[in-house]
């Protein structure tokens, strides 16, 4: 993955070296250009020097041809002939390549030169004056040192700015990612994120603001709800079952009638239990278990499957233990109970005739498997109000409040298939 | 016997009292909490069944109330409340025991009438019926001297039996008496049928008559 600020150093940085790259032929050009425009104008300099200089010295005819010759072997650079031609032709400007006379001829050498007609003293002479240039190749050279030199402290410049810009510009934003991770929205906490200067920042944080505001609110009146109408439930639930209670007292009840009676207090005793569990899981989900204390599992487990025994062996269920002395966890008592109890009867429950039941407890984790023919459905098992098979109904929030308990104690639950055995773990000490 | 229901739902409160009608049983009611606290200035009860959330106040202040006035009126609080802070906070201030609704009217009969008859004998709590005697602090029976060896949850049959003579109590009030709130999670009920079948036979064995009736299968009857 990359990091968003290196994505536009790395489209700055190519795009300078295009710059940069193209420069170096510009500045070859307009360096040359001028260093030739320069050289005209000095030639130009040279040229009207001389013709003012030699239209000054009044000589005679012997005297002048003696001084041209002389000028011509102490003037390099220069040289002046007689022209044979009556009218001046105009100037010309040319570049030429020549050997320097010293070294060998494979080292040419640029020249500039001028070639011009001067009237001295009634005669039309012809003027060359030609002066040295810098090669191109060595200016060219010479540009794109620089400019490289150039692209480099520039590139430096880039990632310094860039690697200050990412830790200050990016601060608020790194402070409210920490905050918006460690955010709980079982915890009610309203979140409260880092002011910033940056306009963009401080939009996304009132954006964030509005959003977690908006679920904390959603989310607790769902809570409420639950919590409201399971209360509200209870005392018709119990008039109900008071009802049907008297209604037994009747002595002049016939068989059908008093079998229908009972038959009515299966559904309902369903519907405390559900509206119970839902109570209870309105509670875990409040926390209203704080106190949490040591518990002894061992003892725990133990306690229990000695109430839940007979239950145990009634299906003619083979029970395998495997219980470690002296295992222990912090927790609230009777959530642990609630965990322990839901996840021996579902065991029991959905255990088949003859089968086995397992029970493993160590100091890490609490085991417990049924014999069984398929896989159940991994996604969906943890869920509300999702039961496994149809001839068993069951409240369905039994193992929906496993999973909630587990994860106010950061507990891992797991559920496996394996050997034809339901398995599942409770991992005390995940990070382990 | 007098009985105090303190409990808003006028449905329930007439459903218990009718429950509990018998010769033994004369019930009052109070339907708001200050109902609720003039009663309990004016006249003393042997139980009062109070629920916790009321028009006008807090049951747990009635209860408070009580206290402060020194009565020995048992409390038995009943509430659709059913934490265990609930719970704890209803027993420390001096309730002998919580019932969460809803409950079966035989569940509550029976805890009736062991508050009453831990309040009215103290130490020698000490049951006597025909040729039957139960020592409820040591948990033992005799019949006709004899010692009887009850389980567990035989022995809280026979109490949930004794608490609601001549009544029919149903095979889920049964299970639910037994095995707490985990009884409809149990696919049947049968192992209510083993454990009254085992009592049954056991009082019977040392001489006890048969006072147990059944009830077209559906539920039982202790008749006295």
């Amino acid at each position: 993955m990359n990091k968003l600020l290196n994505r536009p150093l790395k489209a700055f940085t190519l795009y300078a070296l295009l710059v940069l790259a193209c420069s170096i032929p510009v500045y070859y050009f307009i360096v040359d250009y001028i260093w030739r425009s320069e050289l005209d104008e000095y030639n130009e300099i040279v040229k009207s020097r001389i013709e003012s200089g030699l239209n000054k010295l009044s000589l005679h005819k012997d005297e002048w041809e003696k001084t041209i010759a002389l000028w011509n072997k102490t003037q390099p650079g220069t040289k002046i002939e007689k022209s044979l031609l009556r009218v001046s032709p105009p100037d010309s400007i040319y570049t030429i390549m020549r050997g320097k006379q010293s070294a060998s001829e494979e080292d040419l050498e640029r020249y500039r030169g001028l070639s011009s007609y001067i009237k001295v003293q009634g005669e039309l002479y012809h003027l060359t004056i030609e002066i040295n240039v810098e090669e191109a190749h060595e200016t060219v050279f010479a540009i794109a040192a620089v400019t490289v030199l150039f692209f480099i402290i520039l590139l430096a410049g880039f990632v310094i700015l860039n690697r200050r810009i990412a830790t200050q510009i990016w601060k608020p934003f790194h402070s409210t990612l920490d905050r918006l991770k460690s955010f709980d929205l079982n915890s009610q906490n309203n979140i409260n994120l880092e002011k910033s200067d940056i306009q963009e920042f401080e939009q996304l944080n009132q954006a964030l603001y509005q959003l977690i505001a908006k679920n904390i609110s959603v989310f607790r009146q769902q809570k409420e709800f639950t919590e409201n109408a399971s209360h509200e439930l209870q005392t018709p639930l119990a008039v109900l079952k008071s009802k049907i209670d008297l209604l037994m007292q009747n002595e002049s009840l016939t068989e059908s009638q008093s079998e229908l009676i009972a038959s009515l207090n299966m559904p309902l005793s369903r519907v405390s239990r559900i509206n119970k569990n839902l109570l209870l899981l309105a509670k875990i989900e409040n926390q209203q278990f704080a106190e949490d204390e040591l518990i002894n599992m061992t003892e725990l487990v133990n306690q229990n499957l000695e109430f839940l025994g007979e239950h145990l062996i009634a299906k003619n269920n083979t029970v395998e233990m495997e219980i470690d002395e002296d295992s222990s966890v912090t927790a609230n008592k009777s959530l642990v109970e609630i965990m322990l109890v839901n996840l021996l009867l579902n065991a029991i429950r959905h255990s088949q005739e003859n089968g086995t039941i397992r029970i493993k407890l160590t100091d890490k984790d609490l085991i417990i498997s049924n014999t069984g023919n398929n896989p159940l459905n991994k996604d969906t098992l943890f869920k509300r109000f999702i039961t496994s098979s149809s001839n068993t109904p069951s409240s369905g929030l039994g193992l929906a409040i496993v999973k909630e308990i587990a994860y106010r104690y950061n507990w891992q639950v797991e559920y496996q298939f394996v050997n034809y055995f339901h398995q599942f773990s409770i991992h005390f000490r995940p990070q382990d | 016997m007098k009985i105090l229901i303190i409990e808003d739902e006028k449905e329930l409160a007439q459903n218990i009292s009718a429950y509990l009608s018998d010769e033994n049983y004369l019930c009052e009611f109070a339907e708001t909490f200050q109902q609720a606290l003039d009663k309990i200035e004016v006249y003393n009860y042997d139980c009062i069944l109070l629920d916790l959330m009321l028009p006008g106040g807090d049951g747990l202040k009635i209860l408070e109330e009580l206290k402060k006035h020194d009565k020995q009126d048992g409390v038995i609080i009943i509430s659709a409340k059913d934490s265990l802070n609930d719970k704890i906070a209803g027993l420390q201030i001096g309730a002998d025991d919580y019932l969460a609704k809803p409950f079966h009217l035989s569940e509550l009969a029976a805890r009736i009438y062991s508050v009453i008859r831990r309040k009215q004998f103290g130490n020698s709590n000490i049951i006597k019926l025909h040729e039957l005697q139960i020592d409820l602090l040591a948990k033992t029976i005799l019949v006709n001297n004899e010692p009887v060896i009850l389980t567990k949850k035989e022995f809280d049959l026979l109490l949930l039996f004794i608490g609601n003579k001549n009544r029919v109590i149903s095979k889920s009030a049964l299970a639910e008496h037994l095995s707490g709130d985990i009884a409809d999670m149990l696919d049947n009920h049968d192992f209510v049928y083993a454990h009254i079948k085992n009592m049954k036979k056991k009082l019977v064995d040392a001489g006890y008559r048969n006072y147990l009736k059944t009830i077209y299968g559906t539920g039982y009857k202790w008749e006295a």
